[in-house]
């Protein structure tokens, strides 16, 4: 949840704008005014039909993407369009892990891909051990088991906790996952966003969570962005953003199931009051109908 | 008694079958799948959904056991043009199926090259947008087109050759909600008009679409039944770690702080009709 006595947000985004391609006849126009802000320690959904622009928003977050066309991205007070900015501290604060993660492994074997980041940091040896130890636990891979496998040995779900515990060695305070979990099974998905969950609620880590799918969205964040068409369109507490469902339907995009099933409750005047994000929700939520 | 228009017999297969390590990936499938049926297979990655799948339009051929496409084997390679006309297939991302730079170019590769003549080609193009509802973008470049439309592209092309049977292989785990429910109506409306849809999937909820499910899990089928009958196995799916529908969970939980209430409903409409007759019972008596 928001904490209002930090007074500065640790993520601020102002009208910003990109073209990729700017001036050649591929030209194409991503975002036309995307604001928006998160605070330290937050769990925050980017939601949006394919094509929107949720990672190129994201990609400004870790200096992949800089703000030089009209807006401006403050990171922990600091304006990304400076070239002065040291993308590399940037990055160790920040980590972003791609729709194909498995794409991001390079090393031979999975305790070297890992300690690459450490590595470069210049941490010690028995540091970076520990580091890598600490992130392999963190995603569920065994480190003595998995830390002299061939990374490409390991299954997809394996590659891509390998990926994602490569980000997290650097210790980053913000963990952003663009789709980072499209197309794993229901099994390794369920494992990993759990893992997740507890590195954010547990660790304080600040969770930039993009999805397309809206039930994982409920389960996992606190605050929801809407973007249609590079420019943010809805913005509130996840429940509110649910509460919503004639309108997301205009940007293409759905509630869970079980969000549903309480508006239709609703408007058959059962006066469920609150909207349920989860199954756990609704069956107390339902429950208390049945018996009232 | 109508014949099965796919039918799979002991088929085992692996992949390096003659190496020193070969993998496993199917063991002992028995499978039938009558014409006009709507089929759904779900298991989680590397169950060997995928693999099964492409031996029903002879990709890949059994390492022992046998598969028939309308009576005729995959492994005799005379049949191989036939049954892959017979059998169309859709992948997971459409970029890589999308081989022409318009549209209607794009829908007529496949009828084009098998000779289809100019006038019958005119009209699979037209029959084929239609049913995806893809008519007003015929002229359109489709690398401009988003996902969803894409993959409705995609099946167009495959729809052209008139397919008996369409196989969808995780078509929609790469689209947002609208595009999945665009491509999911244009599945339901080809079903409809007589196509057998044999549809792979990770989404329960999807999954609900189809006559039957099949659950795969390491290289088996581990069960199978109407999706009311797979899903009211809530604690097997479960131990498969395999997600059931939200409207299932909930239902199942209520089911077990009240034994009257059914633990296996599917859909939105039928848990909200099953509340709203409880409610209504309740102030009746």
């Amino acid at each position: 949840m928001k904490d209002t006595h930090q007074a500065q947000p640790f993520i601020q985004v102002n009208d910003l704008h990109h073209v990729y391609l700017r001036g050649t006849p591929l030209e194409v126009t991503a975002l036309k005014g995307v604001t928006l802000e998160i605070y330290e320690g937050e769990s925050i959904g980017i939601i949006g039909r394919t094509g929107a622009g949720k990672s190129t928003i994201v990609q400004h977050f870790n200096g992949l993407l800089r703000a030089r066309q009209p807006g401006k991205v403050i990171l922990e007070g600091q304006d990304m369009s400076d070239p002065s900015v040291k993308v590399k501290a940037i990055r160790q604060k920040v980590g972003l892990v791609f729709q194909h993660p498995e794409q991001q492994l390079f090393e031979r074997l999975v305790g070297d891909d890992i300690a690459f980041g450490p590595k470069r940091l210049g941490l010690s040896r028995e540091e970076r051990r520990e580091r890598v130890r600490w992130a392999m636990e963190m995603v569920g891979l065994d480190f003595e088991r998995f830390k002299d496998r061939f990374t490409f040995s390991l299954s997809g779900g394996e590659m891509r906790k390998a990926a994602i515990a490569g980000v997290l060695a650097l210790q980053p305070k913000v963990l952003i996952l663009d789709e980072s979990t499209t197309g794993v099974d229901p099994r390794g998905r369920k494992d990993l966003l759990a893992r997740i969950l507890e590195l954010h609620r547990h660790h304080g880590m600040t969770l930039i969570f993009v999805s397309p799918n809206m039930e994982e969205v409920a389960s996992m964040v606190d605050r929801v962005y809407v973007i249609d068409d590079g420019r943010t369109a809805m913005s509130g507490t996840t429940r509110e953003i649910f509460d919503r469902p004639d309108d997301l339907r205009q940007y293409g995009l759905g509630v869970p199931q079980v969000t549903t099933i309480a508006h239709q409750l609703r408007e058959h005047s059962l006066p469920i009051t609150r909207t349920p994000l989860t199954v756990a929700e609704a069956a107390e939520d339902v429950w208390k109908i049945l018996n009232s | 008694m109508t014949e099965p228009i796919i039918r799979i017999e002991n088929v085992h297969f692996a992949y390096n079958a003659q190496s020193e390590n070969p993998i496993v990936a199917l063991t002992d499938i028995n499978l039938e799948v009558m014409p006009g049926e709507y089929l759904v297979i779900v298991g989680h990655n590397g169950s060997g959904k995928s693999t099964l799948a492409k031996h029903l339009n002879a990709l890949l051929l059994p390492t022992q056991g046998d598969v028939w496409v309308n009576g005729m084997n995959t492994k005799n390679g005379a049949h191989t043009l036939t049954i892959r006309s017979t059998v169309g297939m859709v992948f997971q991302i459409p970029d890589n199926q999308i081989v022409a730079t318009v549209v209607e170019e794009d829908v007529a590769f496949g009828p084009a090259n098998l000779g289809v003549p100019e006038d019958e080609l005119r009209e699979r193009i037209d029959w084929a947008l239609d049913v995806v509802d893809m008519q007003n973008f015929r002229h359109r470049a489709p690398h401009l087109l988003s996902a969803g439309q894409k993959q409705r592209v995609a099946i167009a092309g495959a729809m052209a050759l008139k397919p008996q049977v369409l196989i969808l292989d995780e078509s929609t785990s790469m689209l947002d909600p609208a595009g999945r429910e665009e491509v999911l109506s244009a599945v339901r409306r080809l079903n409809q008009a007589g196509t057998t849809i044999i549809a792979i999937t990770h989404y329960m909820h999807e999954a609900v679409e189809g006559d039957r499910i099949v659950v795969m899990e390491a290289a088996r089928t581990v069960t199978q039944g109407s999706p009311r009958e797979v899903f009211s196995q809530v604690e097997e799916l479960r131990a498969l770690q395999l997600d059931v529908p939200q409207v299932t969970e909930l239902s199942y939980a209520l089911h077990q702080r009240d034994e009257t209430f059914p633990p296996n409903l599917l859909t939105v409409e039928e848990i909200v009709a099953e509340i709203i007759r409880r409610k209504e019972l309740e102030v009746a008596t």
